[in-house]
């Protein structure tokens, strides 16, 4: 294991105790036994099959977003705006979906719904993308702004047309545009879960993400860019081009992203579908650090909190697994730094 | 007289590397004493401990008499160690009186800042010194010679017994070199500790008393300069490098072909000012001056970095070293690998996009032996290398692709690289020349141009002020740098 692994490794296993003692804290301040809390956390998600199907579940659409956030960061770029780029490529496919000839066959519809998806997103990265390559705004400011437009267009597109009349929700999508369940697929121990084949294409974008940034050319002067965009600037390589293309592969696989909501799980895009997975990719590919294996376990964990958040709201508001995701989220990236400064204090002292 | 700094056992480890290995060291008052030896040999990480900056894993300072361990940098300038960076710690919207008063202003009652004590004291201590300074001026419109006086003007108002300078003289001409020496001669015949980390040996020659070498973390050698001959001076080369020191350049025959970079009445805002110059192939071109003086711009405008508002350049495709290595050069959170093959990867790229990763591994590893860049270690991280090794990286990376330029540029090739990596960097500019190309040489380091050029032109505020054979004594060349006046010192910090 490399100094920088372990490093990594040391940050996050500080990170997710500090997270456990903020989670045990509160509940103990609420009046109840930390431990019987845990358990029930631990007992509702990884302690029975649907538990697993729904933690698996609220992962998928983390994963790709995070996937989608880790790939502009490598760039040196922020992407903000998963959030926003999910909600456009949700309903996007939701209203290609169901307007597919009843008949299409699935191995036509879902990967033409995935490209939807996909062009969906990197359209809504595309002005943030432009404006800081052309002219250097800052991206964290525009993809922001652009979270903020897409909340408002998604609504007006709903009312003005794309929504059933009288609600905020699509048609439904033709029948071979739903991603099958994974307990269609010979997994029945997990009945009732949403988990569907999104999670193994979410898996297989992490792995061809990662492939790319470390294969082909432009993943890796890519990472190069972000690294030190001067010096590759210097070298004739083209910095704004590689900042734009990188920008608007995030948005494409945030995009990607809202298959798992709309084409697993509903079957059509409503209003607030998906939300909250923008976002939370963030932390996760904080968490990931660029791995995906890393980026799997951040995925796992963050949807391990918000499935345990629904499972122990009886006993303490689930509010406190929010809680517990911020705290985990500030530790590590504090106990990051101070690795981080502890290996640059090396090198160049 | 009992030393003003003592150094007992010091040591100091950054995770394997052995950064300062159990230095016991003395810094007597009256004396000027240079420590010497490679870049990461652990000169700063020493001295950085003896000013507090550092904190020692073991041993201990004591300042006269007072023994401190560990101690941190208020400690350390309240009992009179001050020190000098590399890179000035300068605010430079401020005024110098400004700067030199910060952190240390004198106050009358409530608090108000009493400025004309300070400027009175800072005007006594800059004349001890022989330091003339402009003390309403904004520090970045100072030069850095003007600066480096301010840093030490603060370090001496501070009450400092024992100054140190980590490569005072790195940033400075010979002209400015030189009346840094005889400011701090001063000093010591004031009765100060001076202590000078340094690269150049001319300058240990001429003006040290006392000369410490350093090689890998230990210190080897610590010695009166009572003799300055040839002998002495290769012994202490001898040391520095832990081996005899590989023999200097031998000129070059050379035959120049046509001309292969023409550069007529190019101009850059106000940086460059009709620049014409013409190198021929096979011709090693010097350029000279004092930093700032269009240098940086005209490398900028032959990389293509800037476009020039006016004139022409007429070359064919032009490989660069940039000046700034950690900015321009490298890549430095990227693996040597990855820098050493910077900006190259298309030709190593099959159709579908996919880099072709043993063609590459094969390429990298051929640039990485030919440079013999230690430790030669492709996945490591170009931040971790030290500054001669790093060098070694950027001008691989330029002479490797010599078949597809014809002109190679240069600047500052040696700048904070210690003597072994400067030699074989120069080896591979002149045989870069010898094979055809045409080389033009940037360089604020006289004697590595003439070393290296068969001519040397002089840029003055943003001009060419004059051409000269390499054999020209550097005191004339000083003098052309110069002509430009008060305005080209000025203009150096714009």
């Amino acid at each position: 294991m490399s100094e920088r692994t372990r490093g990594a490794a040391l940050a996050t296993v500080a990170g997710l105790a500090a997270g456990w003692l903020a989670l045990a804290l509160l509940v103990w301040l609420y009046g109840d036994s930390p431990r019987e809390v845990v358990a029930d956390l631990v007992g509702g998600t990884w302690g029975m099959p649907y538990g697993v199907g729904q933690v698996l579940y609220k992962a998928t659409p983390l994963l790709l977003t995070g996937v989608a956030v880790d790939l502009a960061l490598r760039a040196g770029l922020f992407n903000i705006g998963a959030e926003g780029q999910l909600a456009v490529a949700g309903l996007a496919v939701a209203t290609v979906a169901s307007r597919l000839p009843v008949a299409t066959p699935a191995w036509i519809a879902i990967p033409a719904a995935v490209v939807v998806a996909a062009l969906a997103g990197a359209a809504w990265a595309a002005p943030p993308a432009i404006l800081r390559a052309r002219y250097g705004a800052h991206e964290v400011i525009s993809t922001i702004m652009m979270n903020r437009i897409a909340d408002a267009v998604v609504g007006f597109a709903l009312v003005g047309g794309l929504a059933i009349p009288g609600t905020v929700r699509t048609p439904e999508v033709v029948a071979g545009a739903h991603l099958p369940r994974l307990e269609a697929v010979g997994m029945q121990s997990m009945r009732g879960s949403a988990v569907s084949l999104a999670l193994p294409l979410a898996i297989l974008v992490a792995l061809l993400a990662a492939g790319w940034l470390a294969r082909s050319r432009i993943g890796r002067e890519v990472v190069l860019v972000g690294l030190g965009p001067i010096a590759c600037a210097a070298e004739k390589i083209p910095v704004a081009r590689r900042l734009a293309t990188a920008l608007m592969l995030s948005g494409a696989v945030a995009g990607v992203a809202s298959i798992a909501p709309v084409l697993g799980y509903k079957g059509y895009f409503e209003s607030g579908l998906g939300a909250g997975a923008g976002f939370g990719g963030i932390a996760v590919a904080l968490l990931g650090r660029g791995h995906p294996a890393g980026l799997v376990l951040a995925a796992l964990l963050f949807g391990t909190l918000e499935q345990g958040g629904l499972v122990i709201n009886g006993r303490v508001p689930m509010e406190v697994t929010t809680v517990l995701q911020g705290v985990v989220i500030v530790a590590v990236a504090l106990a990051d730094a101070r690795v981080r400064s502890a290996l640059l204090w090396r090198r160049t002292a | 007289m009992p030393p003003a700094l003592v150094l007992d056992r010091l040591d100091k480890r950054y995770g394997p590397v052995h950064a300062v290995d159990q230095v016991s060291l003395s810094f007597e008052p009256g004396r000027l004493h240079a420590v010497v030896g490679e870049n990461g040999a652990g000169k700063s990480t020493l001295l950085k401990m003896a000013a507090g900056v550092v904190v020692p894993d073991s041993g201990q300072v004591t300042i006269a008499g007072a023994r401190l361990a560990p101690h941190t940098a208020q400690e350390a300038i309240g009992r009179g160690v001050g020190m000098v960076q590399q890179h000035f710690a300068l605010v430079g919207v401020l005024t110098a009186l400004d700067n030199v008063m910060l952190g240390a202003e004198p106050v009358r009652s409530l608090g108000r800042l009493d400025r004309a004590a300070a400027k009175a004291r800072a005007e006594t201590v800059a004349r001890d010194v022989g330091a003339d300074i402009d003390w309403d001026a904004p520090v970045e419109t100072l030069g850095v010679g003007d600066r480096q006086r301010l840093e030490i003007v603060r370090t001496l108002m501070r009450d400092a017994r024992v100054v140190i300078l980590d490569e005072p003289t790195a940033v400075l001409t010979p002209g400015e070199a030189e009346a840094l020496y005889v400011t701090l001669r001063r000093m010591a015949d004031a009765g100060r500790a001076v202590v000078v980390v340094t690269h150049r040996l001319d300058e240990v020659r001429d003006h040290a008393d006392d000369v410490s070498v350093m090689r890998r973390g230990k210190l080897v050698d610590t010695r009166p300069m009572t003799d300055r001959g040839e002998q002495t001076m290769r012994g202490i080369t001898r040391d520095i490098m832990g081996e005899e020191p590989p023999g200097a350049l031998e000129r070059r025959v050379t035959k120049p072909g046509d001309v292969a970079l023409e550069l007529r009445d190019v101009s850059l805002g106000r940086a460059l000012c009709g620049v014409s110059l013409r190198v021929r192939a096979g011709e090693i071109l010097g350029v000279a001056g004092v930093e700032g003086n269009g240098q940086r711009e005209l490398v900028r405008v032959l990389s293509g970095l800037a476009i020039p508002d006016g004139g022409e350049v007429k070359a064919g495709t032009i490989a660069v070293v940039h000046e700034d290595r950690h900015a321009e050069g490298l890549v430095l959170g990227a693996s040597v690998r990855d820098n050493l093959m910077l900006g190259e990867l298309g030709r190593f790229t099959s159709g579908l996009g996919l880099v072709d990763r043993g063609a590459l591994q094969r390429e990298a590893v051929g640039r990485m032996e030919r440079a013999r860049i230690v430790p030669a270690d492709l996945e490591a991280p170009a931040a971790s290398l030290s500054g001669g090794n790093q060098q070694k990286v950027v001008v691989a990376r330029v002479v490797a692709r010599e078949d597809r330029s014809q002109v190679l540029v240069f600047a500052q090739p040696t700048r904070g690289v210690d003597i072994g990596a400067a030699r074989a960097i120069h080896a591979e500019i002149a045989a870069a020349a010898g094979r055809g190309k045409a080389v033009l040489v940037v360089s604020a380091d006289l004697a590595e141009l003439r070393t290296l050029a068969d001519r040397i032109v002089v840029m003055a505020r943003g001009r060419v002020v004059g051409e000269f054979p390499p054999d020209t004594p550097e005191a004339r060349l000083g003098e052309a740098m110069l002509g430009g006046g008060e305005a080209g010192a000025s203009e150096a910090s714009a």
